[in-house]
């Protein structure tokens, strides 16, 4: 393993995607700015922008930063250069999900923030954005493994389109909780044994996905 | 049939050795290779298209894995040392594409980044060569320019090795003489090795010292420029219908056209014209082959040889 050579390839990666990443936080901006407007139906909507912005930009860095590399053949040029199997797969899996991270975490602190700040917001419904923004964690996690395995652009959309389907479910049961509907009612924060198992089991899904994307790309025979 | 050639014979360490290496396709299969290619030489690797010729390279580039033999470059096993090997390769692939969003001038910067060879004054010499501008990006380049860029990048990191698959392709006349000539100055560089692979003889002629060729995922022969050229003949006899072929060693039946026969001959001699004389034969024509008549002749003998 070339540590100099995964760093160079990772900051490479970071660099091709500054103008969608900058897209991403300018539209996850703009977003929070709706929710701010007076009515909840502008905090709804605001909120639905967000989560689009954020589901768009894992797709979009997906199929820029890993798909598009043999389509467009500039991977045979990458792995020309002194870079052995191993360093591109750490490098390439650690900045698609650092790039995802840069919008994902912004938009979480964007809301964060404005859940303190916008007047008549209560602090409890962090929580419940919390858990959403960690299934959407999770659904990236899954498309990106489900990127790395089939290198295939359709089999990642049928992921991607399974993942919306399921985080729509999703969002209905954690909004119909009894006990985590209390807590978004609520002016303060609470982590009950539900919402931390429900993390929990989203963080395995993360972490389960994303060390199978590692092993998997690692142990390819033919990269091109 | 094993393919197996020694382009030289010596001890010393083969700049690549390919030994028993096979790898198979869906639809195509790449068949037992063995092959030496010696340091400080300038090797061509012709074949038709669909012949082998990218994949033996990337087989030697690390980029795919055979399914068996060995491949060593520059000493090293590449399966284990692919990083550290390719430190000192220059590998150029008709496929292969750069950052079209990106500059010419941010490509030399990010292989630069790779290579403590790296050359600048050598770099910016070849950016005017070949009539660059830096900061042009690539998505505005013609294919030409394209090819420019990449050896640009290649060269000016001073490899041991060059693996250039087709890098003529597709480009005109002036630019591919342009490609060649600076080629051709590299070769003057007696200790670097080049294998150079095409489907067109006449740009593998102009600069190998060596020349293998490959068809249908074979090797199916190898051997110096000039004794290929020297070794191989054409014949054209007339002889009775009855009249039986002498046993002469690499002769070979092209072609019948009533009572005169066509004949190539990969061994050829002085001796060879007079053993065709005494069977009986009138010999009309001894002429000598060009590579690319070598070549079509080689690899309609070595598809023949197959099917029996």
């Amino acid at each position: 393993m070339n540590p100099q050579a995964i760093q160079i390839l990772f900051f490479k990666d970071l660099f091709l995607s500054r103008w969608a990443l900058f897209g991403y936080l300018i539209g996850g901006l703009l977003s929070a700015l709706v929710t701010c407007l007076p009515g909840q139906t502008f905090g709804f909507i605001g909120f639905i922008l967000i989560v689009t912005v954020t589901i768009a930009a894992g797709i979009h860095l997906i199929g820029m930063l890993l798909l598009s590399e043999p389509i467009e053949m500039t991977r045979t040029f990458i792995m020309s250069l002194p870079v052995s199997l191993l360093d591109y797969s750490i490098a390439k899996i650690s900045v698609v999900l650092v790039a995802f991270l840069i919008p994902w975490v912004g938009m979480l602190a964007c809301l964060t923030v404005l859940t303190f700040i916008v007047p008549g917001a209560k602090a409890g419904v962090l929580v419940l954005i919390v858990l959403l923004f960690m299934f959407m964690m999770g659904g990236f996690s899954l498309q990106l493994v489900t990127a790395v395995i089939t290198q295939s652009v359709g089999w990642t959309i049928v992921m991607v389109v399974l993942g919306n389907v399921l985080f729509n479910l999703f969002a209905k049961f954690v909004n119909e909780h009894p006990v985590i509907a209390e807590i978004a009612k609520g002016d303060s924060i609470a982590w009950p044994p539900v919402v931390l198992q429900i993390l929990a089991v989203e963080a395995i899904v993360v972490i389960a996905a994303i060390a199978f994307a590692f092993v998997w790309q690692s142990r390819r025979r033919d990269l091109v | 049939m094993t393919s197996s050639y020694a382009v030289s014979t010596t001890n010393s360490t083969a700049a690549i050795l390919l030994e028993g290496v096979s790898k198979t396709y869906k639809h195509f299969r790449l068949e037992n290779i063995n092959l030496r290619i010696e340091p400080g030489t300038v090797n061509g690797l012709i074949g038709p298209n669909g012949a082998g010729k990218s994949t033996t390279m990337r087989i030697m580039m690390g980029l795919v894995n055979p399914d068996s033999g060995n491949v060593s470059v520059l000493g090293q096993p590449i399966s284990s040392h692919e990083a550290q090997v390719k430190q000192h390769i220059g590998f150029f692939s008709d496929d292969m594409r750069l950052y079209k969003s990106e500059t010419i001038a941010w490509h030399l910067q990010l292989v630069r980044s790779f290579f403590p060879s790296w050359d600048d004054q050598y770099a910016k010499q070849l950016l005017d060569r070949f009539g660059l501008i830096a900061g042009q990006k690539v998505k505005g380049l013609s294919h030409g320019q394209r090819v420019k860029a990449m050896l640009l990048l290649i060269l000016a990191r001073h490899p041991k090795l060059l693996i250039l698959d087709e890098p003529t392709n597709g480009l005109d006349p002036v630019a591919k003489q342009e490609v060649l000539s600076e080629l051709m100055q590299i070769v003057n560089d007696e200790s670097r090795t080049i294998l150079y692979s095409s489907h067109n003889t006449h740009d593998v002629e102009q600069i190998s010292d060596t020349i293998t060729f490959i068809d249908r995922g074979r090797v199916i022969a190898s051997n110096d420029r000039d004794e290929f050229l020297n070794q191989w003949r054409r014949f054209k006899i007339h002889a009775d219908t009855d009249w039986q072929t002498p046993a002469i060693e690499g002769l070979y039946l092209e072609s019948t056209f009533g009572k005169l026969r066509v004949f190539t001959l990969d061994r050829y001699s002085i001796e060879v014209e007079s053993q065709l004389e005494a069977s009986g034969a009138t010999l009309e024509t001894s002429e000598a082959l060009t590579l690319e008549e070598i070549f079509i002749a080689a690899v309609a003998r070595g598809r023949k040889e197959n099917c029996e």
